[in-house]
């Protein structure tokens, strides 16, 4: 499959290599426009998961440039250089998404999250209210499933949702 | 007096008194302002007294003069010595107002002016500034979507519609530079990639709109990683007296251990996984599989610890049946049948597999009950074998000394003596050895006291060191927190200074103030010159005066007693008599004259206090508002009469 990278001269090579390495990162892939003449829809797919692929075994199994090398098979030698570059530039990187990925072993897990501050100045009974009200929406992913959590809350509630995180805290801090 | 007078319009348009800007002095005060701003001024200083008067005359006469009554009233509630009653407001003259206002002006506290600038007014200014907001929103006219500006956009959307979603950037300082020798060979290509290859932080995001984001929750995560380090360094890092990298290795291989434990720990309480080395073998297979080597999100499939766990520990026997489902296959004719024959042969063949899965597992189960007796039992054996050969051993050591003593006892005697005489020689060496032992022993344990001290002494020092330390740490990030404090403070107090009105220049009033000090200064100086010269004259004057009574009296003495004899000498005693006389009246009318001139002026100076009084207009007021209130009261008596009739 990687044999496919030499479709396309050496000299592009490296900046497809850096945007596939982006995309295992966490951000997005190449897009398939900007190459659509060198390869068919199905070489693309082919060609971006086997190169995932080797950047997250080269670096998840620490190889040296000669397993690397092995797992390159038969790719032309400046195709290899550009692989190895791109392998050695990127490495920590790589390997801070792999642990991220590793660490994310639950079921479920906080992906990211807003909030937004709300000043409710009166209600349909009291009409000067002034409560600030807190809404904190959480981006959580469920068996791989994108999934939004929309909480509301008022001052008493988010103390007491701080203190709760502090405590979780403070327990993840004496397992270190 | 202007300079005065600039001074109190300016503190009675600070307590909200409409002045115009033309009014200058106190002298071009109407009735209606005086009332105003004494009004205004008595709410400043004490609101109880002052809510209950209205701060504009009330148009009928009677009702002014009560309001005159009452605003004099309140004047000497407060404490005003000098005379007032209705006709201070109503009939004004300069100089009662002047000393009114000025009275009423010393008293507004001094500190209102600066608890308005205070921050406690934060949540009120928010408040007014939602108000302002929502005013000028309700003021625009409502548009259809469709027909909206970018200018209505911004006021008349529902909120900011999309979230904000954090990104991975990649950031050329972000990475530590490289110390190990491998990692320094790499630090060429990421250079070389940085310079390349790298895109520019906007664009790394898929979307613009997360840039923002992305950008701030790098920022925070590396902070919070940072302050989390220092602390965690300042309270256990510093106590463990190793250097920081020292520190890390440490805390790294400490977790790799207790995770290590963890795993087994998941792992072991299953009944069926007898041996250690399975166990092992999955949990490098579980490495392997956050190594990398899976490709998709899904067959890293997510779970709890424990059903990984599970599934690390079941993952043979499902493996042992595809691979006998596989032999089964093979053995099967691959010739064609008819799809009934294949589906009942087939499921023949299952039940038969699955009875047989069911056989082996109940065959593992019992042969696993079996391995846990053997083990157990070898257990028992070895610990039995353990013991025999202890046992043996003694045995061994009793045997051989007992074969000795037989040895020697044909030659009782002389044995007994040589052995007598051995255990004196080995007793003579002990005792040698001992003395020996005792010279080596003091000074090496006199050395092991004072290393010992020296240790001590250095631990305390440490740990000194380590407290003062520590202060410091507190102390840098006291100073911290203080020096921002005060830097807020600054920041505020200067917003606060610039937001001041600026038409009132202290350094004005000081030199003022000043000119005024060394003007009186000077004046009274002028006073004593003018005093000690009053003074001077009227010795002069006592002086003179005694000079001609004893002049007088001996002249008087000597012509009297020429008299007797001599006519024309009585003439001139005559004369001289008369002379004294007059002159004596002359110096009292020259007295009479200046007490007459002192009067006079007087007299005059009372005459321009009255001007300016301004009896005239005041006297035509008076009667004009005395003959309103005569009308009043016929109008008054007139409705008497009419609701009597």
């Amino acid at each position: 499959m990687i044999k496919l990278l030499e479709k396309i001269a050496p000299a592009h090579c490296p900046k497809l290599l850096h945007r596939v390495v982006d995309g295992v990162c966490g951000r997005s892939y190449p897009r398939r426009m900007e190459y659509g003449e060198s390869w068919s829809l199905n070489e693309w797919e082919d060609l971006m998961s086997s190169l995932s692929q080797l950047f997250r075994v080269a670096v998840g199994r620490k190889c040296t440039d000669q397993e690397v090398q092995e797992l390159l098979g038969d790719l032309d030698a400046a195709c290899t250089q550009a692989v190895l570059q791109c392998v050695h530039a990127r490495w920590e990187e790589v390997r801070q998404a792999l642990v991220n990925r590793t660490s994310a072993i639950s079921s479920t897990q906080l992906q990211d999250f807003n909030w937004q501050l709300k000043l409710a100045l009166s209600s349909d009974k009291l009409s000067s209210l002034n409560t600030p009200l807190l809404n904190l929406s959480l981006d959580v992913r469920e068996n791989g499933v994108q999934r939004a959590v929309n909480i509301e809350m008022n001052k008493e509630e988010l103390q007491t949702l701080i203190n709760t995180l502090d405590a979780a805290n403070k327990v993840v801090l004496q397992l270190k | 007096m202007e300079e005065v007078d600039r001074i109190l319009i300016h503190s009675l348009r600070q307590t909200g008194t409409d002045i115009d800007d033309d009014v200058q002095s106190i002298k071009q005060f109407s009735s209606e302002l005086i009332v105003e701003a004494v009004v205004r001024c008595l709410r400043v200083i004490d609101p109880t007294l002052g809510n209950g008067l209205s701060p504009s005359l009330p148009p009928g006469m009677s009702a002014r003069f009560r309001v005159g009554m009452s605003l004099a009233q309140a004047c000497q509630d407060l404490g005003y010595k000098g005379e007032s009653g209705y006709q201070t407001f109503l009939y004004s003259n300069e100089p009662e107002i002047r000393s009114l206002l000025m009275f009423l002006v010393e008293k507004l506290p001094r500190e209102s002016a600066e608890a308005l600038d205070q921050p406690a007014g934060k949540s009120a200014l928010l408040q007014k500034a939602i108000a302002a907001q929502i005013k000028t929103q309700l003021a625009l006219p409502w548009l259809p979507p469709s027909c909206r500006l970018s200018l209505h956009c911004k006021t008349q959307s529902s909120g900011p519609c999309h979230s904000f979603h954090a990104m991975q950037l990649s950031l050329p300082y972000s990475l530590k530079a490289p110390t190990k020798k491998q990692a320094k060979g790499r630090c060429n290509f990421v250079k070389e990639y940085w310079r390349e290859y790298l895109l520019p932080v906007t664009s790394q995001p898929s979307h613009h709109a997360s840039v923002p984001a992305s950008l701030l929750e790098n920022h925070a995560s590396e902070l919070s990683a940072a302050q989390e380090w220092e602390s965690e360094w300042n309270s256990q890092g510093l106590l463990s007296r190793l250097t920081p990298e020292e520190y890390c290795s440490r805390k790294r291989a400490r977790l790799q251990k207790r995770i290590e434990e963890q795993l087994r720990a998941a792992t072991q309480p299953r009944p069926d996984t007898h041996s250690t080395t399975r166990s092992t073998s999955d949990l490098t297979d579980l490495l392997n599989s956050f190594g990398g080597t899976t490709t998709g999100v899904d067959i890293l499939a997510k779970g709890t610890r424990f059903t990984h766990s599970e599934k690390f520990t079941f993952t043979q026997e499902p493996e042992k049946a595809a691979q006998q489902m596989a032999a089964a296959a093979s053995i099967l004719p691959s010739s064609h049948q008819s799809e009934e024959d294949l589906k009942a042969k087939q499921e023949v063949e299952i039940s038969a597999l699955q009875e047989q899965l069911q056989q082996l597992s109940v065959q593992m189960e019992e042969v696993g009950g079996d391995i846990r007796q053997l083990t157990v039992s070898i257990h028992q054996v070895s610990d039995e074998l353990k013991r025999r050969e202890l046992s043996n051993s003694e045995k061994e050591d009793t045997v051989r000394v007992k074969k000795q003593t037989i040895n020697l006892l044909p030659d009782a005697e002389n044995n007994l003596v040589k052995l007598q005489s051995l255990v004196e020689a080995s007793a003579k060496r002990v005792v040698y050895l001992a003395s020996q032992w005792e010279k080596h022993r003091a000074p090496l344990i006199d050395e092991h006291r004072r290393l010992k001290e020296l240790c001590s002494n250095r631990e305390m020092e440490s740990s000194r060191k380590l407290c003062e330390i520590k202060d410091l740490h507190d102390k840098i990030r006291q100073s911290a927190e203080e020096a921002k404090k005060k830097e807020s403070l600054y920041k505020q107090l200067i917003a606060e200074y610039d937001t001041l009105p600026k038409d009132v220049s202290r350094s004005a009033y000081t030199m003022r103030i000043l000119e005024i000090i060394s003007n009186i200064k000077k004046q009274k100086e002028e006073i004593t010159k003018i005093l000690s010269d009053t003074k001077e004259l009227q010795k002069e004057i006592n002086g003179l005066t005694g000079k001609l009574d004893r002049t007088f009296a001996v002249t008087d003495e000597l012509v009297f007693k020429d008299a007797k004899k001599d006519e024309s000498v009585r003439k001139s005693y005559k004369y001289l008599a008369a002379l004294h006389e007059n002159c004596t009246q002359l110096i009292q009318t020259i007295e009479d004259t200046g007490t007459i001139m002192r009067e006079i002026r007087d007299l005059e100076e009372q005459i321009e206090t009255e001007h300016g009084k301004k009896t005239v207009s005041n006297l035509e007021k008076i009667l004009e508002d005395y003959k309103a209130i005569r009308q009043e009261n016929s109008a008054l008596a007139a409705k008497i009469r009419e609701g009597q009739v």
